[in-house]
């Protein structure tokens, strides 16, 4: 439902009690549902600093509200709830609750930047669903997304050797999202590449895949950008409060069930 | 030379008519009711003015040198007109000290009277020491003593701002928006943040008028350089829990209700009509505006003409105005006034 058709009652903040009576009169089921006060008490300054601090997030101080992303946005059109507008108000305020309601819709954006485009005061809305997804999986919210799993094995193998191997990454990425490397359409696809490529590439890459070759002198820029990544994440994770032992959340997250497009809910 | 042209009023838009007729050697009677020249900006004490970024006893008290040293200009402070008679060329002024001016022509430039937050009782100003209005925060500023909470000295750590505080606001009379108030608070909000880096400042609106090029200078900028906070929420009602204010309303962009508390609130007052302008109308045969501004006759006519020949308005005599437009106003009714000395109509737009 779009917010702006959104019940202004919801479900969870009924409270009936079987058996009630007060001063006297018996007020036990529907006569004593109360609804919870919807009334914001406070302002928390801290999320948005935390947001800010990540990449993508630096300019979410910015917006003005106009709702110009969602009126742009390409998930918006499909998912009435994916709202960047009303996300970057919640974080702005500093409603917390409010935004881990929609923690399994944010991170659907698909990076179209047509959002950016729209924006009139280059808040970069993209860039801070991006953060914001980053945040919800930092603090343990939410479960790695499969396109993280895929850009981590990526970006694993750009370090360890300064290249990748196509079929490598595909291996990897099934292996961590915990599917099954023989799926129906891989299968099909890789077979129809097979029958039309030149014999003297398939032994090539057969090769790669074995022997794994690295750029020639990585090991220097290998060093300096595994420094710089460790900078950066101590950093996020000392923007964010967070603690050496929450520090791999790869790795803690690792078994955790995959995020899925939960658009028929 | 002709008779004097008689000013009254000696704010920035005074200040300026008799600097521009002095300086060209046409003779002035500044005619003003307070023990100083200065208008708002230096009876009130306002800190740093929109949009020079000058303090206003630098900026405002360079303009009350420069006439009180003009010789073509007689100042009389602490008076007011009483009767005021003739006709273009030959009018007769008597003041309140008894002395008697022959003009040739007038200029209204008595100015406004700053909103009575008083009026407005469910905003809290009177009950909770800690509101205060922007009249104060800029003497706060300006005075050197910095920003604090009225009620124990501490500095705030969390300031709401609540706009249009007498203005567009049916339920009190006033239609008008104030125009510069929004700039102002702006302004305000940055040098709060200046002083006091970990105050949070939000500013409750129901729009932002930061109009022109105050747009990128004050809006935008109190937003992406100091981190200012805007919430579309006309505040309902402040109150206080004993320890802090809170302040009730809907945010309605995220339609719920809100109930905050703040160290310290701060009324972005309005502009009013001159308490004075119900007897100026009366001396001076002026017609008023429906809100109680002195009328302008019309737009494009003589510039700063009122419903008497002869007779002219300028600054925020005339409405909410901001200090640079009054004074570009003053200069315009001054050249008005020249020519009707002379008997001449001077047409703006012919
Ligand atoms: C909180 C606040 C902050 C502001 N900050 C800014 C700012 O930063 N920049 C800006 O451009 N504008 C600012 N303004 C607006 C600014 O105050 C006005 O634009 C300016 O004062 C208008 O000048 P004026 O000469 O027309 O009137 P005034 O400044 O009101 O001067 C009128 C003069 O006439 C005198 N007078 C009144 N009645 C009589 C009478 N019957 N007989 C004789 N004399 C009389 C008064 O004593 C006064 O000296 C601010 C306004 C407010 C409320
Ligand atoms: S980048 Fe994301 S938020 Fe922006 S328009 Fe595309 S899907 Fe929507
Ligand atoms: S388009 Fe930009 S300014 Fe407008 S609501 Fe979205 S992020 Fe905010
Ligand atoms: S300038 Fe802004 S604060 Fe002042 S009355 Fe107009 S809208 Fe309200």
């Amino acid at each position: 439902m779009p917010i702006h058709e959104k019940s202004l009652i919801r479900p969870e903040n009924l409270r009936t009690h079987e058996k009630l009576t007060i001063d006297g009169v018996d007020v036990s089921g529907h006569w004593s549902t109360f609804i919870e006060s919807r009334v914001i008490t406070d302002y928390n300054e801290a999320l948005e600093a935390e947001i800010a601090a990540l990449p993508g997030g630096e300019n979410i101080h910015r917006c003005w509200q106009c709702g110009s992303c969602t009126n742009s946005c390409t998930v918006n059109a499909i998912e009435p709830r994916f709202n960047p507008r009303y996300w970057i108000y919640l974080i702005r305020m500093g409603l917390e609750s409010e935004l881990l309601r929609d923690k399994d819709i944010i991170w659907q954006c698909v990076s179209c930047h047509k959002c950016t485009y729209a924006c009139p005061r280059d808040v970069v809305p993209e860039g801070v669903m991006k953060a914001t997804a980053h945040w919800l999986e930092m603090k343990g919210h939410t479960a790695t997304s499969p396109s993280m799993h895929f850009d981590r094995e990526f970006t694993e193998q750009v370090v360890a050797r300064g290249r990748i191997e196509d079929v490598e990454v595909l291996r990897g990425f099934f292996k961590r999202t915990r599917q099954p490397l023989m799926q129906d359409w891989l299968v099909e696809i890789a077979w129809r590449i097979a029958k039309r490529l030149p014999v003297k590439w398939g032994l090539k890459s057969a090769f790669s895949l074995l022997r794994k070759p690295r750029t020639r002198g990585w090991a220097k820029a290998r060093r300096a950008i595994e420094d710089y990544i460790h900078a950066q994440e101590e950093e996020h994770e000392k923007a964010l409060h967070i603690g050496k032992p929450q520090s791999r959340p790869r790795a803690a997250n690792e078994n955790a069930p995959v995020s899925r497009p939960s658009a028929a809910e | 030379m002709s008779k004097p042209i008689l000013i009254v009023g000696g704010g920035p838009a005074g200040l300026a008519a008799a600097h521009a007729l002095g300086s060209i050697g046409q003779k002035t009677v500044l005619v003003e009711k307070a023990d100083r020249l200065g208008g708002a900006p230096i009876l009130t004490g306002y800190a740093k003015l929109v949009p020079s970024g000058q303090w206003a006893k630098d900026a405002i008290g360079g303009m009350v040198a420069r006439v009180e040293a003009n010789p073509a200009v007689t100042v009389r402070k602490s008076a007011i007109v009483k009767t005021f008679s003739g006709q273009p060329g030959a009018f007769t002024a008597t003041l309140s000290d008894g002395a008697i001016i022959e003009a040739s022509a007038a200029i209204l430039t008595t100015g406004f009277t700053h909103f009575d937050s008083v009026n407005k009782p469910e905003w809290g100003f009177g009950t909770f020491p800690d509101v205060v209005t922007t009249s104060q925060v800029e003497q706060m500023i300006s005075s050197g003593r910095g920003v604090r909470c009225p009620s124990d000295g501490r500095k705030p750590k969390r300031v709401a701002i609540l706009l249009c505080v007498g203005s567009r606001d049916r339920q009190i009379g006033r239609e008008w928006c104030s125009k510069i108030c929004c700039t102002v608070s702006a302004n305000m909000a940055m040098e709060i943040r200046e002083e006091l880096p970990d105050c949070h400042v939000y500013i409750y609106y129901m729009d932002i008028r930061t109009f022109g090029l105050y747009e990128s200078d004050y809006y935008w900028k109190s937003q992406e350089e100091f981190k200012v906070k805007y919430i579309k929420a006309r505040i309902a009602e402040v109150t206080s829990d004993g320890k802090q204010l809170i302040v009730k309303g809907e945010d309605t962009l995220v339609k719920r209700p809100i109930t905050i508390p703040f160290d310290m609130v701060v009324h972005a007052i309005g502009m009013d009509p001159n308490v004075d302008n119900m007897t100026l109308s009366a001396v001076f045969g002026v017609d008023l505006h429906r809100h109680g501004y002195i009328a302008r006759k019309d737009a494009y006519g003589a510039m700063g003409a009122t419903s008497r020949t002869g007779v002219f308005v300028a600054g925020a005599a005339a409405g909410p105005e901001t200090i640079d437009d009054s004074i570009a106003q003053a200069h315009a009714a001054a050249m008005s006034a020249l020519a009707a000395g002379r008997n001449q109509i001077l047409q703006a737009a012919e």
